[in-house]
């Protein structure tokens, strides 16, 4: 009575399941990694521009193309990936592979807004995913769709204040805290479908107070005193520091700040 | 968001969400069959041998009408989506797993394999891509069986059947010897697996003061060489 020939194949079974699994993590790891570069690199190209809030202006179009063209190593890892994903096993570890697509999708929206200035639609996120013939290497879900998306907000929200103090910044913010606001509103109907949407909802509603406290400044102030653009930059720049002060925690904050001082 | 975007996403989680629906009365369903079927097995544990049959010629009838439920999964779940959907009814699937092993052991005293368990439970081969047994979910079966054999093993001794433990602590060790093989990670079959020791210090147990106290028959002792009651 040996039941080892039938455990022998379970071993190999599993061996070659929990390998895949590895391997997807790890690609999943690399592909967070070149996506969080991506998004730092449109917030760069774009605020180290003439006037980047022009909207569709060149340099917001060469950033999102700059963007872009990195995002492209991440089309080619899926393209790669994709014999690791074909039909069923999409699912089987959609866990695995979700983070990283979560955070391409993000930085794919950006480079999405910067140039025109409107949410990336689920065909157009799933387009990028697909081989010379249209083919998908895996089908998108709205889930990631939408959390890849919903992330978006929070670096708009970086956006829209850490360029507030450069010509057409406060205009901007005006323009970003609508889209915002109406990203949220769109989003709320999905929450009872997509776990975890809920929670980005209440991040996005954090970044939104943020962008609408700086577009207040815009607006009071501007009304207040008859002033120049060039004195009401100084203004918001006294305006930043305060701010700044009370969200020093974050690493990417003081990375921002530090950008701002030297434009001021 | 365009509104016909907007309508398009909401159509689709609407498709998905009737979907999870559908799959979750075909489970519901499947959830009686197991719960009735584990309360009439738990009756082994009162059982004198010469009434196993008849008791587990109750239950077959019910793990037969379990390939119905099956068929009606394969119907509902779309091409290509078992492992999107089979997390709702793996822990069914599981006792299914455990029933069909467990009737398997009390009527031959050995292994249901992979392949045999799937046709008892009337999973078909042709639903691959929808609705399978994988050899996670059969391992986590058989799991359960050791766990309620070691159980088995103290009971039959109580009903005054000395040379059952002998049987199960051959049985169970050579299963032991077959998890063993298996390069688990850190998930629940590990933690299920380590368990396994303790089922098997408890059967040895058993083992141990039965044959002390010389109420096995000699001759028998090598547990192996029994033929079945």
């Amino acid at each position: 009575m040996s039941f080892l020939p039938a455990f022998q194949s379970f071993r190999d079974e599993l061996d070659d399941h929990n390998d895949r699994r590895e391997r997807l993590i790890k690609a999943s790891r690399d592909i967070t990694n070149i996506a969080k570069k991506t998004i730092f690199l449109l917030h760069r190209v774009v605020l180290e521009s003439e006037n980047p809030f022009e909207d569709r202006s060149a340099s917001r179009i060469k950033a999102a193309k700059q963007g872009r063209e990195k995002l492209n190593q991440v089309q080619e890892m899926y393209a790669s990936l994709r014999h690791e994903l074909v039909g069923d096993r999409y699912w089987r570890y959609q866990r695995q592979v979700s983070p990283g697509l979560q955070e391409y999708i993000e930085a794919l929206s950006f480079a999405h807004f910067l140039e025109h200035s409107t949410l990336i639609t689920f065909q157009q996120v799933q387009d990028t995913l697909c081989d010379a013939d249209g083919n998908p290497y895996f089908p998108l879900t709205i889930s990631d769709y939408l959390l890849g998306a919903s992330d978006l907000t929070g670096e708009l929200m970086r956006f829209a204040i850490s360029g507030f103090g450069k010509r057409g910044g406060r205009s901007n913010a005006l323009d970003v805290c609508a889209f915002v606001r109406n990203c949220k509103a769109d989003f709320e109907r999905f929450t009872p479908y997509v776990r975890d949407l809920s929670k980005k909802q209440s991040v996005t509603a954090e970044s939104l107070v943020k962008i609408e406290d700086a577009a207040y400044a815009a607006v009071v102030r501007s009304s207040e005193y008859d002033l120049s653009p060039d004195m009401l930059d100084d203004l918001v720049t006294t305006y930043l520091s305060n701010q700044n002060s009370e969200t020093r925690r974050s690493d990417r904050w003081r990375d921002e700040d530090r950008d701002d001082d030297t434009f001021s | 968001m365009d509104i016909q975007d907007l309508e398009k996403l909401n159509d689709m989680l609407d498709n998905e969400s009737d979907l999870r629906e559908k799959i979750r009365d075909k489970i519901n369903d499947l959830d009686k069959k197991t719960r009735t079927m584990v309360g009439n097995l738990n009756k082994i544990h009162s059982t004198r041998p010469e009434s196993i049959p008849a008791l587990v010629g109750a239950i077959r009838p019910v793990l037969a009408s379990c390939g119905e439920t099956f068929g009606g999964l394969a119907e509902l779940i779309p091409p290509h989506q078992f492992w999107r959907w089979k997390d709702m009814w793996c822990h069914s699937l599981r006792t299914a797993v455990f029933v069909a092993a467990m009737i398997e052991y009390l009527t031959n005293r050995g292994l249901l394999s992979l392949q045999a368990t799937a046709s008892t439970l009337g999973i078909k081969d042709e639903w691959q891509d929808r609705v399978a047994l994988s050899a996670e979910d059969y391992l986590h079966g058989l799991i359960g069986l050791v766990n309620e054999l070691s159980r088995l093993a103290v009971n039959t001794v109580t009903l005054g059947n000395f040379e059952e433990p002998l049987r199960i602590s051959a049985f169970v060790k050579d299963l032991f010897a077959g998890f063993s093989m298996l390069n688990l990670k850190n998930d629940v079959l590990r933690r299920r697996f380590d368990s396994l020791k303790y089922d098997i210090k408890k059967i040895e147990e058993v083992v141990y003061d039965v044959s002390l106290r010389k109420l096995v028959p000699t001759g028998t002792s090598e547990a192996g060489q029994i033929a079945p009651m």
